[in-house]
């Protein structure tokens, strides 16, 4: 029990049994604010420390996609390669009802997440009939459909030069022009409020009785299922939540550039979805936006180095894996520790902690 | 349909392929009694205790639950009518908290209506208010901010059990509970059993004799398959075929 005598689901510690991939304890939880204030300093840092707002606000984008492979990753053990299905379709669906449409900014946001909210669905209900390598094949599989689909269709999706001229509205409500976007400033800022928003959405999912049960899906199915829960449904609705948080990440990806290549819709882009989901940490919250941000700055970075600067990102992907395997965050966290001294009782990121009175770090 | 048996199967069978695995068992059970199953190894026991889980789709026969035919339902339909189920090889969430643990369990009933993703957790407080009593009758409740994987063998036992009776079921099927159970830890576990056939139908699958005598109203013994003897524990206890089938084990 806590503080105010109500009782918090509290998940143990990594390291117990070496299945590091659990690794989604937080001390940020003792933070002043907890993980919500660390993420709007951040947002208010990136802008300042960034050479440019443009690769903050990508940071943020891909950021966005990361929290909702995490989701499904991290929370419901769904690995999934069919992300860039839904970062895709956003980019594309968003531009053309704006292009065409007439949509305004918020609208077409809209759109992309419902579109997308519906694709996962159907794609997820469709995977989960196979569970491991299987099920990660037909998400496999559903991406390279869906991306010879955006290529046939070139005469709405630009195939493989891509959709151009993609429009930047102004944000309005109800008919009142609030702000301009056009400004990379202003798009940043209005990327980082909705990043914010998202992140204390998805904290919301993972402490409510689905984000729960999600987990228990992930610790141990057949018992999840023995206790009444239709395990499907649990998996679906988290490929919906997840769809219709990357869509939208897609259409302002589109937005940002003023341009959605076919490249939004490959495999690799849902690779690199994953990737930043692992090296961030799968299971913290935290972690994938500091996995987005390092593969955002360290392939820029590489970029200009070197033209074969992939093979290094590949090298960099390799030692994470080897040396950091609680990701990136993991890494922050047994600093973090250190630091303190150990045997401060923690509670999994995305739910407030408990008083720990017996949560005993395993280390 | 009797109204004082929860649970009957008519001529309920498994085959695996040429093999029967369970041969035409009619079973029935009463309400408020530890009804035991035993047998030999290889018996049937825990293919009889897939079927009626739902683990497995039997090949022949039918299950009625209350009366109602649940041959083809799924294993979280059955736990949504009112049957629970432990697990012989322990099954928990090895990561999560004892308390956490008992909450999902019980959260369990709510079914599809665990969906929700737009409240909290404490939202639901009844769940956290009915673990915790769970943890209470177990004794478990200094336990309760302990990851399920770090127990002692005999207290996961526990929870294995504690975990069924959070879905407030009509039926308990306990599959060898005491599997892997320190002596010193079985009296805790025939009290607890012995104490819920008082409130709820219990069928038992267990492998020690002495648990079975001790606490059942009813045994059942399985032998290849089939349906060897049925009785009260003296009546098993002195039916020459079942010393016969374990080879003088009962004696």
């Amino acid at each position: 029990m806590n503080a105010t005598g109500e009782p918090r689901p509290v998940l143990k510690s990594p390291g117990h049994s070496g299945r590091r991939r659990d690794a989604f304890v937080s001390l940020c939880s003792g933070l002043p604010g907890g993980p919500t204030a660390v993420v709007a300093a951040l947002l208010v840092l990136m802008p300042v420390v960034l050479p440019s707002r443009t690769m903050a606000t990508e940071i943020l984008i891909f950021a966005m996609a990361t929290l909702a492979c995490n989701l499904l990753l991290g929370y419901g053990g769904l690995l999934s390669f069919g992300q860039a299905i839904f970062f895709g379709s956003g980019a594309y669906l968003s531009s053309l009802v704006m292009m065409h449409g007439g949509f305004g900014l918020l609208p077409a946001l809209l759109t992309a997440a419902v579109a997308g909210a519906i694709l996962a669905a159907l794609v997820g209900a469709l995977a989960i009939r196979r569970t491991g390598i299987y099920f990660v094949m037909m998400t496999l599989a559903f991406n390279q459909t869906a991306y010879f689909i955006a290529y046939t269709l070139s005469d709405w999706t630009g195939g493989d030069n891509g959709l151009l001229d993609v429009p930047r509205p102004p944000l309005t409500l109800f008919g009142v022009t609030l702000a301009d976007l056009s400004d990379a400033t202003a798009y940043y800022v209005f990327t980082a409020v909705l990043f914010f928003l998202i992140f204390i959405a998805v904290r919301k999912v993972i402490a409510s009785p689905f984000g729960s049960t999600l987990i228990a899906v992930r610790e141990n199915e057949a018992r999840a299922g023995a206790l009444g829960y239709d395990t499907r449904n649990f998996k679906i609705t988290a490929f919906a939540l997840s769809g219709a948080v990357t869509a939208p990440a897609g259409a302002l990806y589109a937005m940002l550039l003023n341009f959605a290549p076919l490249e939004n819709i490959q495999l690799s882009m849902s690779e690199n979805i994953v990737i930043m989901t692992v090296i961030g940490g799968t299971g913290s919250l935290l972690g994938s936006l500091l996995g987005a941000g390092s593969w955002v700055i360290i392939s820029d970075i590489l970029a200009e180095i070197w033209p074969r600067w992939l093979i290094l990102t590949g090298g960099a992907l390799i030692l994470i894996v080897l040396y950091l395997p609680g990701g990136l965050w993991g890494g922050v966290e047994s600093l973090m520790r250190r630091f303190r001294g150990g045997g401060t009782p923690h509670a999994p990121d995305g739910i407030p902690n408990n008083d720990g009175s017996t949560a005993q770090p395993m280390e | 349909m009797n109204d004082r048996h929860i649970l009957t199967t008519e001529n309920l069978s498994l085959s695996y392929g040429g093999f029967r695995a369970v041969d035409k068992v009619n079973l029935r059970v009463k309400r408020r009694t530890v009804h035991s199953v035993i047998g030999p190894n290889g018996a049937g026991k825990t293919s009889l205790f897939h079927c009626l889980t739902g683990g497995r789709r039997p090949t022949g026969g039918r299950i009625l639950f209350k009366g109602e035919e649940i041959t083809d339902r799924p294993a979280h339909a059955r736990a949504a009518s009112g049957m629970a189920r432990s697990f012989q090889i322990t099954s928990l969430f090895q990561n999560l908290t004892v308390r956490e643990n008992l909450r999902l369990a019980s959260q369990g009933r709510d079914g599809n209506g665990a969906l929700v993703f737009w409240r909290s957790v404490n939202a639901r407080k009844e769940h956290v208010e009915f673990a915790d009593s769970i943890m209470e009758r177990l004794g478990m409740v200094r336990k309760a901010a302990v990851a399920a994987g770090d127990l002692s063998h005999g207290h996961q036992r526990l929870l294995e059990v504690g975990m069924a009776l959070c879905g407030k079921p009509e039926l308990l099927l306990l599959d060898e509970p005491t599997a892997g159970m320190g002596v010193n830890d079985i009296p805790m576990m025939t009290d607890l059993i012995a104490d819920l056939g008082k409130e709820y139908s219990v069928m038992l699958i267990e492998h020690n004799m002495g648990i079975v005598m001790a606490v059942s109203d009813t045994i059942t013994v399985m032998s290849r398959g089939g349906v060897l003897v049925e009785g009260k524990p003296e009546e098993v206890r002195a039916d020459p075929r079942v010393r016969e089938a374990y080879l003088g084990e009962v004696a």
